[in-house]
């Protein structure tokens, strides 16, 4: 795979490249829209409403502009590299995880046999550039951020790492393109779609592990402790401005967005049709797989406007002594089930 | 050039230059995020020479496991973060000494071997195979490397809750 | 392991009781007004921008009166004989002229107290409630109709009036005056004319008035 696609025009790379970028950005702007809207329904407000004529739908453009124009401010006593280049590495880390995630039933970044092993390596450096931000703004809140951060995601990392394990030990393979392969057709019950979440009672309960992982893992409320608003102003983010901090915010979408989209993979049957033939082909299997990872991205917000923010040991105890454990026990009876069945 | 020879040169770079910066930098922190460069370089070379597997293992256990920890050890000391050593150079006469004698060892070591060269080939399925050998020709050392990390666990968290308790005995 | 087991229970349902809670809302209805566009239908009593009537105030002074922040400011002047300034519409006959009706509604705080001593109804609350200013001065607003002109003339005239008044009356005390006087002195004269036949009974007084 890598000599193909080493060998080939060097354009053709960068457009292949891009088709995920072009995604990422047009759901971040949508996604910022929809965050607030969201928030302003659940709270019988209306939220953004001026900008662009219908439901203030060009609110994150108007955003972006102003992000744009403003002041990149560098705190004196920081240290410049690092405190520049964090949130391009984070961002980074985020894009280049959507290189293994199949968009389409004809379209993935790149086709490799270890697709979900290196999704979850390569957003392991979000963890790094979390702790680089909050060091290098050399401010006590950011730095408290950064640690609780590094803290929640290698925790979190475990019951993730583990859930995945299970849907893996179901498929027998890592790659997220054959995974969803073979979740296609329409046989459970004769009516229900191939989906993993239906095939094993113990898959339900690794999707809600898994679920929960990755609201902690993609700094949701009630995990959102390393940016808690409330509490540490805005955690790693709080001296940065402008471009870098819209670079951040973008990161974080995107990071949201991918979680979702791996959570789609693994347990919904990735860009499957739930209609079975009906409504499948190149265009309509990209639109499921998008509808499914907007819903759970929708789940989240719909989440982060309903509860409160956990504490820094109540979200290390859920962790430790709850998800883990579980997720293991899981683990073993996702295995027994297949053996025995 | 090819391609794949610019990106191994530049992956090259970034790597010893980032171990340079790790060894000469006189912040602690600097060090440690130098370091994650060097074992980014590191995995990028791994899948330039197909070893996509250990590439991400590298990310996942190295990036984001050991140099986390490493950075926690380093910001959780009672010296703080922002504790910059300084860099004299001690017991002169002996350090020389010994870094020639590595140096020289390492020189003739890397002239002497015949280096088996073998052309790059991508295998078709990296983790299959890599199972495969795992869970048959090196099963012994697979257990026992398990054995040990288990072990490893099972005394960190004797320590931490022996610890715990005499802390609770003495307030 | 029972007690985890139904801790987890109550935890799960009472995030799922909250989550039902925020999707009805989320699909209820909003109660945004927006503002520019659509406007909040005032009642009729509420408390917004203070307007008068200046034909129906007879300038008697008691909403400046009432006022606890002292944000009204009233002249009057009285009106000459010669000029009748009518009726208000409540029917009571007008007799200043008004040459200052001042409010201040940036000391204005809405406690509606100068509403209700007003004799004539003429000062109220009106609901126009968007009339904030970048001067603090464009927040005073003159009622008095009476153009400067007018103002002068009008002073003029009733200080001309109440001269004539004061001359007037001066004229009458001192009317009154020589007549008390004349009326003293003819007192003093009949006195005399009296103490001049009684003189002899001054002594048995004197009497009387030791024993």
């Amino acid at each position: 795979m890598t000599q193909y696609l080493l060998n080939i025009n060097p354009i053709a790379i960068l457009v292949h490249a891009a088709i995920p970028l072009t995604i990422i950005l047009v759901y971040a702007l949508v996604a910022i829209w929809a965050e607030r809207k969201v928030a302003g329904f659940i709270q019988d407000r209306l939220g953004p409403m001026r900008v662009g004529g219908w439901h203030g739908w060009a609110q994150s453009i108007a955003d972006l502009l102003k992000l744009i124009q403003k002041e990149d401010i560098i705190p004196a006593d920081s240290s410049r590299f690092l405190f520049k280049f964090a949130p391009f590495m984070m961002f980074a880390a985020s894009y280049a995880a959507f290189a293994v995630i199949p968009f389409s039933s004809s379209y993935i970044g790149s086709n490799i046999n270890i697709g979900v092993f290196y999704l979850l390596a390569v957003t392991s450096v979000l963890t790094l550039s979390i702790i680089m931000a909050g060091w290098a703004s050399n401010n006590k809140w950011s730095l408290l951020g950064g640690m609780r951060s590094a803290a929640q995601l290698v925790s979190y990392e475990v019951p993730t790492i583990a859930t995945v394990l299970t849907v893996i030990v179901v498929t027998g393979s890592l790659n997220l393109m054959t995974i969803t392969e073979m979740q296609s057709g329409n046989d459970i019950l004769g009516f229900l779609p191939n989906w993993l979440i239906f095939q094993n009672p113990f898959l339900l309960v690794a999707f809600v592990i898994f679920f929960i992982s990755i609201l902690a893992e993609s700094h949701r409320v009630p995990f959102d402790l390393p940016e808690s608003e409330s509490e540490l102003v805005a955690g790693y983010q709080t001296e940065y401005s402008g471009m870098r901090w819209a670079m951040f915010m973008l990161a974080e979408y995107a990071d949201m967005l991918l979680l979702s989209l791996l959570g789609a993979t693994l347990f919904f049957g990735g860009w499957n049709s739930p209609f079975g033939e009906f409504m499948s082909g190149p265009f309509w299997s990209f639109f499921w797989f998008m509808l499914k990872g907007l819903l759970l991205v929708f789940v989240m917000m719909w989440i982060r406007w309903t509860l409160p923010r956990y504490r820094v040991d109540q979200l290390m105890y859920i962790c430790w002594s709850i998800l883990i454990p579980l997720s293991f026990i899981n683990l073993v009876l996702v295995a027994l089930w297949e053996v025995i069945f | 050039m090819e391609l794949t020879t610019i990106l191994f040169y530049l992956f090259s770079i970034v790597t010893i230059g980032a171990a340079a910066v790790m060894v000469f930098s006189k912040n602690i922190v600097h060090s440690a995020f130098a370091l994650m460069f060097a074992l980014i370089g590191v995995a990028a070379l791994y899948v330039l020479l197909y070893a996509d597997f250990l590439a991400a293992t590298q990310l996942l256990v190295y990036v984001g496991g050991i140099l986390i920890l490493i950075l926690f050890g380093v910001m959780l000391t009672s010296l703080g973060y922002t504790f910059n050593f300084r860099t004299i150079t001690v017991n002169l006469v002996p350090a020389t000494v010994l870094s020639t004698g590595a140096a020289v060892l390492l020189i003739f070591a890397f002239v002497t071997t015949e280096w088996k060269i073998t052309e790059v080939a991508e295998r078709p399925d990296t983790v299959y195979d890599l199972g495969m050998m795992l869970m048959g020709d090196y099963i012994l050392p697979f257990i026992v490397a398990g054995v040990l990390l288990l072990i490893a666990i099972i005394g960190a968290i004797l320590m931490s809750t022996r610890l715990s308790a005499e802390n609770k005995g003495g307030t | 392991m029972v007690e985890a087991f139904k801790n987890s229970w109550i935890t799960f349902k009472s995030i799922f009781i909250g989550m039902g809670i925020t999707i009805r809302h989320f699909f209820g209805k909003s109660v945004t007004l927006q503002y520019p566009d659509e406007r909040p239908v005032l009642p009729n009593n509420a408390r917004a921008k203070l307007y008068v009537n200046i034909d129906d105030c007879i300038g008697c002074n008691l909403c400046a009166r009432a006022c606890p922040v002292n944000c009204i400011y009233i002249d009057t002047v009285p009106s000459t004989s010669d000029v009748d300034l009518g009726k208000t519409s409540t029917g009571n006959p007008k007799r200043f002229w008004l040459t200052r009706f001042d409010i201040d509604m940036a000391k204005c705080m809405y406690c509606d107290l100068c509403v209700h001593p007003c004799p004539t109804n003429c000062i109220y609350m009106v609901s126009e409630y968007e009339y904030s200013e970048f001067n603090r001065t464009n927040l005073i607003y003159h009622f008095s109709n009476l153009e400067p002109a007018m103002v002068a003339e009008v002073k003029e005239k009733a200080a001309n009036e109440a001269a004539e008044k004061q001359r007037q009356r001066e004229e009458m005390m001192r009317k009154k005056a020589e007549e008390a006087k004349m009326k003293q002195i003819e007192a003093k004269k009949q006195a005399e004319e009296k103490n001049d036949g009684e003189k002899g009974s001054e002594p048995s007084k004197k009497e009387n008035g030791d024993s």
